[in-house]
């Protein structure tokens, strides 16, 4: 019985660990979904630059960009929906 | 979602692939292995000595590597088309299906694009498109496209595997950390199942547009150019065509594979291939229509170069790879999949193989014999792949089903959560099914409708 808080302490330092570790999921797919879009806002720089028919690269970039971007919202709104929303005791049965 | 002793019996054999490891499954690795090794070892020949070992020359520069490109990313339509439509359409009977679709759309689209990295010879120069990338090309499109749909079906897999990866984290001692880290805390409350399911819901609509603008740009590569036999509207459609046909038959294939080895007859039944081979008769006459319109059109307008082309592929050279593809892709699939009152499961299986093989050889058809025979005035080439392309393709095939047989070890591979909600939800799917029906259509319907008229006039029922 006097070993319970210690066990307790424990596995809440440890569920804090595990969740901060679980946030580089949404972090390194935003990481990489930002990266994309840099570099597709890059090749129109470039194509504006060399003159290069920026028409081209802007309108693909109309579509592309969203998508990229819806991507990356329905990650996080699913991630925190259920981080954020899980019972205290994480283990459950 | 409940689990009882009752349905932790009839789970048994879904997790069975996860907490068992057999010795079928060392030998079945060990022989990938020796055949990815081969692949490895062409590669690194053709890395050493250049694309020269390859039969790959002019003007025949594209040959079995972008063929294995366009077929691959073909294949990738079974996740997407069969996963997403199926969950739209809430058809109750892909729940067992799902999941494995979704694979393997992500783990070919890998190997679809890895193929594009061979062909380049030196693979330093995929960062001339990051760098120098114009999106006037095709290519840049290809690369967006393929890029984005990649993006979403990693996405479209995981989000459905959160509930499975938490009854693992709860039922399976090995890996508990790493099941537990990527379950980010999933205890099925009600706001995590709506968070959950909105995400599907939004993944699945998203996806379709997704991988039909993926085969779509694949095919502006080439009728975008003004290749004989290349430069056709329609092979927008015609390659999305392709691709779900033999994405279909990818799909069959696999889960008659998983269903034999991990026996799953209790889940994968001879309805859902009887469905899928339904899909599939009507993919062929689609896919046959397709191919006709396109060769009709080319042989009625007998310009000189596509007459070329066209001729080569009906009698000459590549004769026999198109009469091969036609009898694989109509003949024997229309033969098998016409009747299916007996041996349903042997006939789709077979149609499927057949398909797979043709779906192959069409891709051939198309890069090949086009090359050979150029709008440009330069003589007439050929092609012979070497060694070192045959090693490389059994490699990619390879590699392909040991990245699908360790996803089976890792995560299951028919959906759990899908099948409680499927089996716990069957008054809703009545009442689904009541709403589709006319009203008085159904016997208790009728029967109270009876007593309540009985009872107006106040005779007996």
């Amino acid at each position: 019985m006097t070993n319970q808080p210690a066990v307790g302490k424990i596995k809440t330092e440890e569920s804090r660990l595990l969740v901060f570790l679980q946030y580089f999921l949404p972090i390194s797919f935003t990481i990489a979904m930002a990266g994309i879009i840099i570099w597709i806002i890059s090749l129109i720089w470039l194509s504006r630059k060399l003159h290069d028919t920026p028409s081209a690269s802007v309108g693909i970039s109309i579509v592309a960009i969203p998508v990229f971007g819806i991507l990356l919202w329905v990650f996080w709104y699913v991630f925190l929906g259920i981080i954020r929303n899980r019972p205290e005791d994480e283990e459950g049965a | 979602m409940k689990s009882d002793p009752e349905s932790a019996d009839i789970e048994a054999p879904l997790l069975d692939p996860i907490v068992k490891t057999t010795k079928d499954f060392y030998v079945t690795v060990a022989i990938l292995m020796a055949f990815i090794a081969w692949g490895a070892w062409a590669y690194l020949y053709q890395f050493r000595h250049g694309l020269g070992v390859t039969g790959l020359n002019q003007p025949v520069s594209w040959g079995f590597y972008v063929t294995n490109f366009v077929f691959f990313i073909g294949i990738s339509h079974a996740g997407t088309l069969i996963s997403a439509i199926l969950r739209i359409c809430k058809a109750e009977w892909r729940r067992p299906i799902t999941r494995m679709a979704e694979v393997i759309t992500v783990m070919v689209l890998a190997i679809g694009a890895g193929n594009i990295l061979v062909d380049l010879g030196r693979p330093d120069r995929l960062l001339n498109v990051f760098w120098y990338g114009r999106y006037q090309s095709p290519l840049l499109w290809d690369a967006t496209s393929i890029s984005a749909y990649f993006t979403a079906s990693t996405v479209y897999l995981w989000l459905p595997l959160i509930p499975d990866i938490a009854i693992l984290r709860d039922k399976v001692t090995r890996w508990h950390w790493f099941y537990r880290f990527l379950a980010i805390g999933w205890q099925g409350t009600p706001k995590q199942k709506r968070a959950l399911n909105r995400g599907i819901t939004v993944m699945s609509i998203i996806v379709i547009p997704i991988a039909v603008s993926v085969h779509t740009v694949v095919s502006f590569v080439f009728s975008m150019t003004l290749q004989p036999m290349w430069h056709s509207t329609i092979f927008g459609p015609y390659f999305v065509v392709g691709a779900i046909f033999s994405g279909i038959a990818a799909l069959i294939i696999a889960m008659l594979i998983i269903r034999r080895i991990y026996r799953l007859e209790h889940y994968l039944k001879p309805v859902h291939f009887h469905h899928l081979g339904t899909l599939l008769l009507v993919m062929t006459l689609v896919w046959t229509y397709f191919t006709f319109a396109e060769y009709l059109t080319g042989f009625y307008g007998s310009e000189p170069e596509e007459m070329k082309v066209f001729w080569a592929k009906f009698n000459g050279p590549y004769a026999p790879y198109f009469w091969s593809m036609v009898l694989c892709n109509f003949v024997i699939p229309i033969a098998l999949l016409s009747y299916r009152q007996t041996a349903i499961i042997a006939r789709t299986l077979g149609a499927s193989i057949s398909i797979c093989v043709g779906m192959w050889l069409e891709r051939f058809i198309i890069v090949v014999p086009t090359l050979a025979n150029p709008r440009l005035p330069y003589g007439a080439g050929s092609y012979i792949p070497t060694w070192v392309e045959w090693g490389e393709t059994a490699g990619c095939f390879a590699l392909f089903i040991l990245f699908y047989v360790l996803f089976t070890k890792v995560f299951p591979i028919i959906s759990i959560w899908e099948i409680r909600e499927g089996r716990e939800g069957l008054e809703e799917m009545n009442a689904r099914a009541r709403d589709y029906l006319p009203d008085g259509m159904i016997s208790e319907d009728l029967t109270a409708a009876r007593r309540s008229a009985a009872l107006r006039k106040g005779t007996a029922l």
